[in-house]
């Protein structure tokens, strides 16, 4: 049994990771090119036609660099000249899998194949988008049937006899003079997704049933059927039917040339993780497209068709925590159970245990794109400190997470006073309450309504209001309270002595109040401070100096 | 449709009428406290996050002010420079033309959009797409930003309009009800006009000169009870709780020490600030400040340096002054203009119109302190850094910040459907 030899006839050049000019990636490895078109491979045999001015300036150095190397023209009509052997295009393998010579004798039962001279269009031997040239090339000469006990492998064994048989009418769409010539019965065979897809009528494979897959149907039909496959050149040989129906009885699985066997030296985003994103999350975490005139954004905002927007997530956050598997959202979602309505991918199988296990071990090594990158393990944060200036945010939240938000007939209770009491946000408990109509009106009694939600309200906003200093005698058992306003209120020293103990006071206004430099101790006492305003109060330029000592981290406007 | 049911109805109705017209006068003439009861939850209903500003002074420059001679220097391309030099600030790798160094302190609290861009050259297109994020058409008159605010986020005082417009005429609230629409104010330093009570009337007679013309309202009000008629006596409700209450005292500037007057500057413009810092006070949630005499066709660097010293006073002392009340966090101040003006200079040493790349100045609350976000190229035309930011994303940012959302749909009286920015992108660049 002869292996593939996937050495084309001319030298190999290794997979590349290319940028587009618009940043994103692809793996391809170059072919040939023809004028200032590059012809690359990708990983799965798809070929492209690459604008030489269409990818990074990095790119454009090293296909200058290997340009001279390179043969020159389309790889497809290339092929074809290099493999155009005597015998005509539309011949079939021969029938024993041991063969190893390169003649291939027709086969009895069909009719003589058309002749062509060379040269002529219906001489070219097609090599279609998604294959390997190569592997056209060997397709007739040598047989690539599986051996009795060898698994059939997708990409060796099945996609040549597409190759030879089926690609003809069964590809990607393409132009022709100028149209647009679409696979027949919108069926594309030339290569796994698209086999596994199917068309609009549904899908031509069932995964371990031959007998219920169409395709294995329409190519054991008899020869005089309307449906018979492939309508021309001949039914495919006994061996080929059989390697077909081994295939779709072995599960219809995909090659796993490369992947799993590469594992062993360290996962990489390009070759492990990112196929397997490209196949199963792609289709509605792309980038945005156009259809029909509008604009299609990629679900919940996130798109994972390069590293950087994998590693940046969305709106919501980042879906990974580099080093921390359990605590990254992609690995929660893909893990929940398969009749979860919150389960990643909504459609389709979820992720098998490898594929998830794999995605697990790339995040706890770093989240890296290439397997050189150094990833350090982030320390410990101290979520309890509240030193720095932006985890001001993260206090309200802790709070948040401590307490319910309060319920309607409490918010209402609370308003009686005329006060507005308003919701930080819909995901945080913590409220805002404020007297901003009338607010001369407002005396101490005012905060009574409030009593009833004073664990919630982290926002009290008394500013211009007529409370006096007893108001913050109630004020105090305000636990929860970061933001104080006092602004153009008659607040003096004895008030303020009340809020000796404010542990998560952030914020403190106390502009055109009676406030003294006597208070000058309480306040240094609120080490949580952020931002103190003292101006036109009554506190001193040394009084000010003071706090400046006790308070260095703070912002003090005096 | 009338059956004899709903005729019996409508009696009712009209008593039911009588006496809310009654009750509700009672309360505004009145007030005690306990009056001002905020029955609305609807007001500031909470967003998905918490909002980083909540209000917005909204500087407007209009005329087209000369982008290159104010926020946006280019020191690389001396050609469409021009003679005006620039400076440094307060923030790293910031810099403003040296018409402006008082604001030059603040930078650290500013963020500057260096690569705006609109569809429309002309004046008062392209300041209706600034002010509504859509396009100005014959079929629709669209809700200006400010009465989006308003609409969107309720009244956080009672007593006083949510949306304010100190200097040039004001466009309305469009479609959405008049109330939203801003409050008029031609000259700052007169205040509000027709607010004064007048001094032969005491209470008790006003109060029955007022419930006579409600009585005569009831039987028109009872048979058309439709919006608009409802609007207007809702006017009058309004302007009686305004005239009764504290907030009047706001828009009072003489109030205001003399040093106060003096740091803002004497200009229109500067006691135009000052007016509308007392009305952020007094939790009015938007003000936009006009200024003119920016469309300099001719002698451009003479006109925008002579401007610019109003408005370098004014901006640096409004930032300074909210800063120091322990307001700037939460107050956002954005300075814009409908587009900027062109890098070449013409024959009569002026500049004339260009819609591509100008700037937008944004402080305060909600804004990342010390960013500049894109960069135009030598020739002006082409962002070199960063992409175009049309008005609607300006606004889109502004609302974001607010906390409003910005895919809260409106509809017209035909049933159209509008957004408070439209088709506007929020540019995260710059918020905090």
């Amino acid at each position: 049994m002869l292996l593939f030899c996937l050495l084309p006839s001319w030298g190999q050049n290794a997979f590349r990771t290319f940028k587009t000019d618009t940043g994103q990636p692809f793996v391809g490895r170059v072919l040939s090119y023809e004028a200032r078109t590059f012809y690359v491979q990708g990983r799965n045999g798809n070929l492209f036609a690459v604008p030489f001015n269409k990818v990074s300036p990095e790119d454009q150095k090293y296909l200058i660099q290997i340009a001279p190397k390179l043969p020159k023209g389309d790889p497809r009509k290339l092929n074809s000249k290099d493999g155009q052997s005597p015998a005509p295009s539309t011949e079939k393998p021969e029938s024993s899998s041991t063969s190893e010579n390169n003649d291939v004798a027709p086969k009895p039962s069909s009719p003589p194949k058309p002749q062509f001279r060379p040269g002529s269009f219906f001489a070219y031997k097609p090599i279609n988008l998604g294959q390997d040239p190569s592997m056209a090339v060997e397709a007739e000469q040598v047989a690539s049937l599986p051996g009795p006990d060898e698994p059939v492998d997708f990409d060796k064994h099945i996609l040549p006899i597409m190759a030879e048989s089926c690609q003809s009418c069964h590809k990607a769409p393409y132009d022709k003079n100028g149209r647009t010539i679409h696979p027949k019965a919108g069926l594309e065979l030339d290569n796994y997704n698209s086999v596994m897809k199917g068309n609009l009528d549904g899908t031509v494979v069932e995964a371990g049933k031959p007998n219920e897959s169409y395709l294995y149907e329409v190519i054991t039909l008899d020869e005089e059927e309307d449906m018979f496959m492939p309508p021309k050149g001949g039914p495919l040989s006994p061996e080929q039917i059989n390697a077909i129906r081994r295939w779709i009885e072995e599960g219809a699985k995909p090659s796993t040339g490369g992947g799993v066997a590469d594992m062993s030296k360290g996962i990489s985003f390009h070759d492990h993780v990112f196929p397997l994103l490209e196949e199963k999350c792609l289709d509605c975490h792309g980038e945005p497209y156009v259809k029909n005139g509008r604009t299609i954004h990629p679900k919940a905002g996130l798109r994972l068709d390069t590293y950087e927007w994998i590693i940046k997530g969305n709106l919501d956050g980042t879906i990974l925590e580099k080093g921390n598997p359990d605590g990254s959202t992609l690995i929660a979602v893909i893990t929940l159970d398969s009749d979860d309505p919150e389960i990643m991918p909504p459609k389709g199988d979820p992720l098998t245990e490898d594929e998830i296990n794999m995605l697990k071990q790339w995040i706890l090594e770093g989240a890296k794109e290439n397997p050189s990158d150094t990833f350090a393990p982030p320390e410990k944060e101290d979520v309890v400190a509240l030193d720095s200036s932006d985890k001001k945010e993260s206090i309200i939240d802790k709070l948040s997470k401590r307490l319910n938000a309060p319920s309607k007939p409490q918010m209402e209770a609370a308003q009686k006073s005329g006060a507005l009491v308003s919701l930080i946000s819909v995901r945080h408990s913590m409220v805002r309450a404020e007297f901003s109509s009338g607010p001369t009106l407002i005396k101490d009694d005012a905060i009574g309504a409030l009593s009833g939600i004073k664990n919630n309200v982290s926002h009290l906003d008394l500013s211009r209001t007529s409370v006096t200093d007893s108001v913050l005698g109630e004020v105090k058992k305000f636990n929860n309270l970061t933001w104080l306003n006092l602004k153009d209120t008659s607040i003096t020293d004895r008030g303020i002595k009340s809020l000796s103990k404010m542990p998560y006071l952030t914020y403190l206004n106390l502009v055109s109040s009676k406030v003294t430099d006597e208070s000058i101790e309480t306040i240094a006492g609120l080490k949580s401070l952020e931002e103190l305003y003292l101006w036109n109060s009554k506190v001193s330029k040394r009084g000010f100096q003071d706090l400046k000592k006790a308070l260095p981290d703070a912002k003090i406007i005096h | 449709m009338k059956s004899d049911v709903s005729k019996l109805d409508e009696v009712n109705r009209r008593e039911f009428i009588a006496n809310a017209a009654k009750a509700c006068l009672g309360v505004g003439l009145f007030p005690m406290a306990g009056s001002y009861i905020h029955n609305n939850l609807k007001a500031l209903t909470p967003g998905s996050r918490p909002a980083t500003a909540r209000y917005v002074i909204y500087l407007n420059m209009t005329g087209a002010m000369s982008h290159l001679d104010t926020f946006g220097p280019n020191p690389d391309a001396p050609d469409i420079q021009g003679p005006t030099k620039s400076i440094r600030t307060s923030a790293d790798g910031v810099i403003l033309s040296e018409n402006l160094p008082e604001t030059a302190k603040h930078m650290h609290n500013a963020a500057i959009i260096r690569t705006m861009s609109t569809s429309q050259g002309a004046h008062e297109q392209a300041s209706y797409l600034m002010h509504t994020s859509y396009l100005k058409r014959g079929t629709i008159a669209h809700p200006t930003f400010g009465s989006w605010v308003s609409k969107l986020s309720g009244n956080i005082n009672t007593t006083i309009p949510m949306n304010v417009q100190v200097g040039a005429n004001p466009a309305g609230a469009g479609f959405l009800e008049s109330k939203h629409g801003p409050l008029p104010i031609g000259n700052p330093a007169s205040g509000l006009a027709n607010s004064k009570v007048a001094d032969y009337l005491d209470q008790s007679r006003f109060g029955g000169r007022l419930a006579m013309a409600q009585k005569m309202n009831q039987s028109y009000l009872s048979r058309y009870d439709q919006k608009q008629v409802r609007a207007y006596s809702d006017l009058y409700k309004d302007a009686i709780k305004l005239m009764k209450s504290e907030d009047l005292k706001a828009f009072d500037i003489t109030k205001e020490p003399e040093q106060m007057h003096e740091l803002y500057g004497s200009s229109n413009f500067g006691q135009g600030c000052l007016l509308a810092r007392r009305l952020i006070e007094n939790q009015v949630r938007y003000v936009e400040v006009s200024r003119g005499g920016w469309d300099t066709h001719d002698n451009n660097f003479e006109s925008v340096a002579t401007n610019c010293m109003d408005i370098d006073k004014a901006l640096s002392a409004l930032l300074l002054d909210l800063e120091f009340r322990g307001l700037l966090k939460e107050t956002m101040v954005v300075l814009t203009s409908e587009f900027g003006r062109t890098p070449k200079i013409n024959p009569r040493d002026g500049r004339d119109h260009w819609p591509y790349g100008f700037t937008a100045f944004l402080a305060g609350g909600g804004i990342k302190g010390g960013t500049v976000f894109g960069k135009m190229d030598k020739v002006g035309r082409n962002p070199e850094e960063g992409k175009f930011v049309d008005p609607a994303s300006l606004n889109a940012t502004i609302a974001h910040a607010l906390g409003l959302p910005l895919n809260d749909v409106q509809y017209s009286p035909s049933g159209r459907p509008f957004t408070v920015a439209h088709d506007g992108k929020p540019l995260f660049d710059i918020l905090a």
